[in-house]
């Protein structure tokens, strides 16, 4: 990852593909239908399930299909979304059983012959449609003291760090918080008890950095009832991770760092 | 309805909200309002990188850092903001460091650095290596590590909480603000928080326009907010255009894209930017390379079936340099249009990204009641803020320092003016106006819909108030956005609930955006002239001599200017220290 | 909905109490270690018993009353009986404790569980060590070899 390599000067002008330069189609639209768990506070006791159909084009989301039936349809329709391109976190939710971000899960590639199932995550309070109560799964990420923990005097300058010692943590610096792993997790299924994926993706972050003194503690924290030990490695969390973090792994390199201060 | 007491009140999770709260909650009783979780900000969208004069991977020092950014925002930046936040720069990167944020690093362990749009050794001389990066998701690292440092220290979060209106009232003659009132998403009930000092850290306003980099919830709340209680707006004329945005979507592709290497082609495969401006091409600053694409496809040189995109090739650079330095960009255009940056140009378009303009604030972060006077107790920084450090435009990783220099002085000073201030006394029953407004709405019968209007209002702004703009165009958009807020008073809502009302606060917002459109036409329209983010096809060249001031917007029912009712416009100077006007040229 | 009762921001879940015990590090290190052990201890047991010999046709009270004559298989077994016991009931709590939602529930499965597992625990421990391989009266043709001596 050396700075160095300044490219050598582009061409001026290229000869491009047909395909790039001109023509390449229009986006074909199709209709496809969504079963949504609808859920009011105020009037259900319990989620229902409504069907929408909407017409959609090639490049949507599930996200522009939600807000299709929002703008369009019903208003009441309730979810939280913001950035729309998958670095918020906001709109982590079930579609076809699976948990993913809606702004980054494209109509195209699921099956749309069928009904489109999107429902809340599970696992967190169900507030209303497609809204949780994100308060426990904030609580798990604070208990794990997600901050950097040094002693002594602070430098003048930066904190040295190599690209090596930078890479060991650099998958979970990623995490954006979204909750789809820990709410794809059985075992934060049961009762909520356990810290959840994220949570320890966010220590394993500090733990693995350099910089900070403060691992003991975190791996102390994650040592305990609820801790990496009641992870049964399903790999639902790798899974749903819409960041592509590899979450089982930096479990068991928790659970390594445990064992090895442990031993 | 519930009271609430605080010394300081922050508006806004964002980055300048979050460094304001980490200053602010250590020396005063700090609560942080914001209508998401603080980590949903868009600050976290933000990619490239923060640019600083460390000179860690070559000579680079803070003036030459000065010099671009006043000459990036076509000299209409006020100079001692530049200087402040190019020399409190340099802090603001090791802070941030020091605080945990996993910067790239260079061969030696220091903080890496790369090349950026219109950052320059030595006055323009070359490109320089400025920028402080983690990958391409800086502004995703500066997000999580200032609220990791908000954890620590324990702030207090207000989240889903949505700030609808700011209380002022007059102390001695003076106007001073008394609180905020806001609305609860989970309850729909009204909180007043009474502060002696309040911070607005709200954000931008991209949703007036349909292409656009912004997060649907950027809806300029705090903007409007303090604009409807009298308070001006600053060179709200100025909005960027961010040149890579992915093409139809808008999605920001960094310009690190470009500072690593990357070209922009146009459909004969030509680097037009060679052209444009010929000494640092594609790296000039946004509003140039965005005015020369939008110029390349309106000369029919665009690509794609409707030629109307250019095209951002990476196909030169080595797949591995891709992978370490560009991983989320190229993965946003693989999974958003399906091409694969490694063998394929992708296809780009200007993107609305950035509200130069703003709140008008001094280098104290303290928000300006006119030209000469501030408000005590009312600050304001970040992207809702107008210092003016962008002037008429933003250089790129700018406004990662910005919110980082001058969120920080924001919560210093609400926090120490806290400490010597007296409480201002609340007005009786604060929260009269929010409460009929959204009573207004929940319960209206109106057949407009919400979504409609909104669609309308941002095609409008898009074809008449983006990249190249004329009279006549604005006083098209003018009319069209008058006519929008003749529907939208009959604007109906389906939510009737209390609970997570999500559609009353979406009809609230796009009152905001109607409004600040209005805004954003009107000055506009009065400036006569092209000069950075602002082009007017009829006044092609900048004019120093009748437009070398900021443009102050005010709400007033009574003014009239140039046929148009309901605002006034004034001027401020712009502040010059050591760099005189010259042409702007790369 | 009221609009009086609402809970202030950041209101606890209550999360058990930390019992800073390193129970759960050791329990999950212990079915590690165990399941690898038990693998060649069940893998040496089928390969005596069924393999070796006469195989699986040599088996008769004779034959395992051979065996539990010699400390080596009685300790050999005696592992086989506890490791297997205790890695299966670490199993079933961790299953009792990812799939039962009511703490009521919870605990009298484990009660059940501990006790089963007591029980076999201990009588599988005095089987083999109060084994008498030359019970008195007994048919010969069945004891072991040595019996008759």
């Amino acid at each position: 990852m050396s700075t160095d390599t300044t490219p050598a000067e582009p061409a001026s002008k290229i000869d491009l593909p047909d395909h790039v330069a001109g023509d390449a189609g229009s986006i074909p639209s199709f209709d496809c239908t969504f079963r949504i768990a609808r859920f009011d506070p105020e009037q259900d006791s319990e989620p229902h399930w409504e069907e929408y159909n909407v017409t959609m084009y090639g490049t949507d989301r599930v996200l522009d299909a939600l807000h299709k039936i929002k703008w369009e349809i019903d208003g009441s329709l309730s979810f939280r979304r913001s950035c729309a391109h998958g670095v918020c976190g906001s709109d982590a939710m079930r579609i076809n059983g699976r948990n993913r971000l809606a702004c980054k899960t494209l109509l195209k590639d699921l099956d749309t012959s069928k009904p489109i199932i999107v429902e809340a995550i599970k696992g967190l309070p169900l507030e209303k449609d497609m809204i949780v109560d994100m308060e426990p799964f904030f609580q798990s990420y604070r208990e794990i003291m997600p901050f950097l923990i040094t002693s002594g005097h602070e430098p003048t300058r930066e904190r040295l760090q190599s690209a090596e010692q930078r890479q060991a943590f650099d998958d979970t610096t990623k995490c954006i918080l979204c909750a789809a792993c820990t709410s794809s997790c059985p075992v934060f299924w049961t009762d909520g008890q356990y810290f959840g994926p994220a949570a320890i993706v966010n220590a394993h972050r500090f733990i693995f950095d350099s910089r900070d003194e403060g691992g003991d503690m975190r791996l102390e924290v994650l040592n305990d009832k609820e801790g990496v030990w009641r992870c049964r490695t399903t790999f639902n969390c790798t899974e749903a991770c819409p960041r592509g973090i590899e979450v089982t792994k930096a479990i068991a390199e928790v659970k390594q760092a445990i064992l090895q201060r442990a031993f | 309805m519930q009271v609430h007491h605080y010394d300081v009140v922050i508006v806004g999770a964002g980055g300048a909200g979050m460094r304001a709260a980490i200053e602010s909650g250590q020396r005063a009783r700090t609560a942080v309002l914001t209508k998401l979780y603080p980590t949903r900000s868009h600050t976290g969208a933000a990619q490239g990188g923060m640019c600083a004069a460390l000179a860690n991977v070559e000579e680079d020092n803070w003036e030459w850092h000065t010099f671009d950014t006043v000459k990036g925002g076509d000299y209409l930046v006020d100079q001692d903001a530049a200087e402040v936040m190019a020399k409190e720069a340099i802090d603001a990167v090791l802070d941030l460091e020091k605080m945990g944020l996993p910067f790239n690093r260079t061969p030696e362990g220091k903080i890496d650095q790369r090349r950026f749009g219109g950052h320059t050794r030595d006055h323009g001389k070359s490109a320089v290596r400025r920028s402080c990066y983690a990958a391409d998701r800086t502004g995703h690292m500066i997000l999580q590590t200032l609220y990791q440092q908000c954890v620590k220290h324990g702030v207090e979060f207000y989240n889903e909480f949505y700030v609808l209106d700011i209380i002022m009232t007059e102390v001695d003659g003076v106007k001073r603000p008394a609180g905020v009132v806001s609305y609860e998403l989970a309850t729909g009930e009204i909180h007043v928080f009474q502060a002696k000092s309040i911070v607005f850290a709200t954000g931008g306003v991209g949703k007036v326009f349909k292409t656009t980099s912004n997060a649907h919830t950027l809806t300029g709340d705090g903007m409007a907010v303090t604009y409807n209680r009298g308070i001006p707006l600053e060179d709200m004329e100025f909005f960027q255009f961010h040149p890579t945005g992915l093409a139809g979507l808008g999605i920001l592709l960094s310009e690190a894209a470009r500072g690593e290497g990357g070209i922009l082609r146009n459909s004969e495969g030509e680097r037009f930017m060679e052209r444009y401006a010929p000494t640092i091409k594609d790296l000039a600053p946004r509003d140039i390379v965005a005015r020369s694409m939008a110029n390349e496809v309106r000369e029919g040189r665009g690509a794609g079936p409707n030629k109307d995109y250019v095209l951002l090739d990476l196909t030169h650079l080595e797949p591995a340099h891709i992978d370490a330095k560009l991983p989320d960009i190229t993965e946003f255009a693989r999974t958003y249009l399906g091409v694969e940056p490694y063998t394929e140009p992708v296809p780009v378009f200007p993107t609305a990204h950035y509200a130069m303009g703003g709140i008008p604030t001094n280098i104290n972060a303290e928000v300006l009641a006119d030209t000469d006077n501030v408000i005590p107790g009312l600050y304001a920084a970040g992207e809702c803020a107008c210092v003016s450090v962008h002037g008429s435009n933003r250089l790129g990783t700018n406004s990662l320092l910005d919110i980082n220099v001058f969120g920080k002085r924001a919560g210093i000073a609400a926090a120490e003016y806290a400490k010597t201030a007296d409480v201002v006394e609340l007005p009786e029953n604060p929260e009269t106006d929010v409460v009929e407004l959204l009573e207004k709405m929940r319960t209206s019968d109106g057949t407009e819909r919400i979504g409609a209007i909104r669609k309308d209002l941002q095609e409008i702004m898009d074809s008449n108030v983006q990249v190249f703009r004329t009279d006549e165009s604005l006083r098209e958009a003018l009319n069209e956005i008058a006519k929008l807020r003749e529907r939208y008073n009959n604007v109906g809502i389906q939510d009737r609930g209390k609970r997570y009302n999500l559609d009353l606060l979406e009809a609230v917002e796009l009152g905001f955006l109607l409004e600040l459109a209005e805004v954003i036409s009107v000055a506009a329209i009065h400036r006569k002239e092209s000069r950075g983010g602002h082009f007017r096809e009829d006044f092609p060249d900048r004019d120093d001599e009748n437009f070398m001031h900021h443009t102050m917007t005010y709400l007033d029912p009574e003014a009239e200017t140039d046929g148009i009712k309901g605002m006034r416009l004034e001027t401020k100077p712009v502040i010059v220290t050591r760099y005189q006007p010259m042409e702007r040229k790369y | 909905m009221s609009t009086t009762s609402i809970p202030a921001p950041r209101t606890g879940y209550s999360r058990h109490k930390s019992t800073r015990s390193k129970f759960e590090m050791f329990a999950w290190l212990f079915m590690r270690i165990s399941g690898v052990v038990l693998v060649i201890l069940i893998f040496g047991h089928l390969f005596v018993n069924l393999w070796v010999g006469d195989g699986v046709q040599a088996i008769d009270f004779g034959f395992v009353a051979g065996k539990w004559a010699s400390p080596f298989w009685q300790i050999w077994d005696l592992l086989m009986l506890w490791l297997a016991m205790l890695h299966g009931t670490n199993g079933l709590r961790t299953i009792i404790m990812d799939y039962s939602e009511k703490p009521s529930t919870r605990m009298a499965l484990q009660v059940i569980l501990y006790i089963a597992a007591v029980i076999v625990i201990v009588l599988g421990t005095l089987v083999i060590f109060t084994f008498d391989p030359c019970p008195a009266g007994a048919d010969p043709s069945v004891l072991a070899e040595f019996c008759k001596a």
